[in-house]
């Protein structure tokens, strides 16, 4: 059994919840909770019971961000560490379940970013957002590359280079943010947001997702084709044989009430 | 951040990487000489169509090396089956030895040294084999095993991967060479319908080759050991891919659901090949994926979630060789191999469909 050391993981139902969990130290992003995040993806991506992952925080603080002690003060710094971060948003990204992130307080950096990955965003009404990176003097990860696609290429410079302090109504109205809501209704407002994310399938929301992804970058030709190919999927999938099983269902009942109403609607 | 170890997830970490067993050890590759854009090719068949001709231009492919007659008037000329079957015996002396020697030349070896050589071929029928006039042609050795594979099709390279692979397994030291030569321009037939269209818009030739020993002094570096196969077949598909008749020649058929059979299919195979080594799909490095065409690479693609960077080189063979049938998962493993990026402990799964309908599918590991 893995023992998850910077986070708390929680199941109620078909919903996984894990809080990151530094509380002394702002919840910042160390190596071992990129490690904890991945093993907790990897365990969410195989549980048949879990339809959704949920990610928080503290109540004050999502996350500071990257932890810098992680890096080596006197020595040559390697890549790799923050490769396995980037790593392990990608998979958060393309879990095979619904992903939601409820961001209350600061959400500085690498929290900005796994908010990015996920496929909803709440945040309560006091929450920041900042990439805060470049003021500093490196990079806010491939935040670079996810964040102009949600709010243009002007505002991503401007929010990415001046590193400056985003609150929760404007994330909210540029679209970062789905629902924005005070302190009291954040966990009534968070369960109305992932169900209204439910009932879940797994083919549909795979190739929905993959399909946004792909959507800035191929061309119409390219694009149809793999569209044909994910369609093609959905409608073999165990969810569209239950569509369509319902449907011949409805009308063999629809029929057997008023015998005239088939040939009305197929006369049409 | 502080990471030393490599990105390996503990399912990863789990699997045991056999320490000995067969190695690919090398690989090469040739072509015709002469090569054609889709353009030179629709000139040549001086095809007006314009549904044929948008087969061509939206196939993905830019150029392919091609067995192709020089045009009379401006057309190309016809092709009796006597000229197309010398076409692929004579194409296949020419190319078949060049990607032989291109595979040998890095091991310091020479024909002489093969212990056993397996030729695969769908798109010519000789009696004596393939393997009879290679061993003619390069000076083999008398006692060298052999065996031809032949009417296997597109999936037949992983086939004939099967075969060397066991005999290098049964014959430790002892070197097994695999040569997949296609010359599927002796299979064009040209009578202006969209059946032929779809093939003669599709298909390249081109030959290549590996070379597979079981030997314990060899490291990773020397190559992937060949893990495991899981095979699938779809026997109500069976006529999906066939040769037809067209007259006295054989016309190649495939039929328009295949990218989505395929598709369908396609994760059947693989996840029981990674599921009995503890793997999934996102431990996997690297894919071999044959080049079937476009669409069965959005198939694949989609149905066993990888991206267009996963089959990067599939994609590359398509474009720039067009299909090359069995041989074409060997040029992507040779796109790879030339690439630099594999390391010691990465796996590859290798994936080739074809008619049976089947896929077969096998599980490499450096």
């Amino acid at each position: 059994m893995y023992a998850y050391e910077t986070l708390r993981v929680v199941q109620d139902g078909a919903v996984v919840t894990a809080f990151l969990d530094r509380p002394d130290e702002r919840n910042a992003i160390n190596m071992r909770m990129v490690n904890d995040l991945s093993h907790l993806i990897d365990a969410v991506d195989d549980a048949k019971d879990v339809s959704a992952l949920v990610l928080r925080g503290g109540t004050d603080v999502f996350t500071c961000g990257i932890d810098l002690h992680e890096f080596a003060a006197h020595e040559k710094r390697n890549i790799y560490g923050l490769q396995k971060w980037e790593h392990v948003c990608r998979e958060l990204e393309r879990l095979s379940k619904f992903t939601v992130a409820a961001v209350q307080g600061e959400c500085t950096g690498g929290g900005f970013q796994l908010a990015l990955s996920c496929d909803m965003r709440i945040a309560e009404r006091r929450a920041v957002f900042c990439f805060d990176e470049v003021k500093l003097g490196f990079l806010p990860g491939m935040a670079t590359f996810r964040l102009a696609k949600y709010i243009g290429f002007g505002r991503a410079k401007s929010i990415i280079l001046t590193g400056r302090k985003v609150r929760a109504e404007e994330a909210l109205s540029w679209g970062i943010l789905d629902r924005v809501c005070d302190q009291v209704s954040f966990d009534e407002t968070l369960m109305a947001t992932v169900n209204e994310l439910l009932p879940f399938h797994p083919v549909a929301l795979e190739m929905a997702r993959r399909l946004l992804d792909e959507s800035y970058a191929t061309s119409y030709e390219n694009f149809l084709g793999h569209f044909l190919a994910a369609q093609y999927r959905a409608i073999n999938s165990e969810a569209f044989d239950r569509l369509v099983a319902k449907a011949a269902r409805q009308e063999h009942q629809e029929r057997r009430a008023d015998p005239a109403r088939g040939r009305r609607t197929r006369a049409k | 951040m502080i990471e030393t170890r490599r990105i390996v997830s503990s399912r990863k970490a789990a699997f045991r990487r056999p320490t000995t067993g067969p190695r690919i050890l090398s690989v090469g590759a040739a072509t015709p000489p002469r090569k054609y854009t889709q353009d030179d090719v629709l000139e040549l068949f001086q095809e007006k169509d314009p549904k044929v001709r948008s087969l061509f231009t939206s196939s993905h492919i830019n150029t392919r090396y091609l067995y192709l007659p020089d045009p009379v008037d401006g057309r190309m000329a016809e092709e009796t089956n006597q000229e197309l079957l010398d076409k692929h015996l004579n194409g296949a002396l020419e190319i078949g030895p060049q990607a032989i020697e291109e595979c040998l030349r890095p091991l310091g070896l020479a024909p002489y040294d093969i212990d056993f050589l397996c030729c695969v071929s769908t798109t010519g029928f000789l009696c004596p084999s393939l393997t009879a006039h290679l061993i003619k042609k390069m000076i083999f050795r008398e006692n060298v095993r052999r065996v031809d594979i032949l009417g296997m099709g597109c999936n037949a390279g992983v086939n004939g991967l099967q075969a060397v692979t066991a005999f290098a397994a049964a014959n430790p030291g002892k070197v097994a060479l695999l040569l997949c030569v296609e010359i599927c321009s002796a299979a064009y037939v040209s009578n202006r319908s969209m059946v032929t269209g779809v093939v003669n818009s599709l298909f390249g030739d081109g030959a290549a080759a590996v070379a597979v020993r079981q030997d314990g002094g060899d490291s990773w570096q020397a190559g992937p050991l060949v893990v495991d196969f899981e095979s699938h077949i779809i026997p109500d598909a069976i006529m999906a891919m066939r040769y037809t008749l067209e007259d006295t020649k054989l016309s190649f058929f495939l039929g328009r659901d295949i990218p989505y059979e395929i598709g369908a299919n396609v994760e059947k195979p693989v996840n029981r090949l990674l599921g009995r080594h503890g793997l999934k799909r996102k431990d996997i490095e690297h894919w071999v994926v044959h080049s079937g065409g476009a669409k069965v690479i959005d198939a694949v693609e989609y149905n066993l979630g990888l991206t267009d960077h996963d089959v990067r080189h599939t994609i590359a063979v398509l474009k720039n060789y067009g299909n090359l049938s069995s041989g074409s998962i060997l040029f992507s493993f040779r796109e790879l191999c030339r690439e630099g990026v594999v390391r010691e402990g990465d796996l590859a799964v290798t994936i080739a469909m074809g008619p049976g309908t089947t896929i077969e599918t096998a599980l490499l590991v450096w």
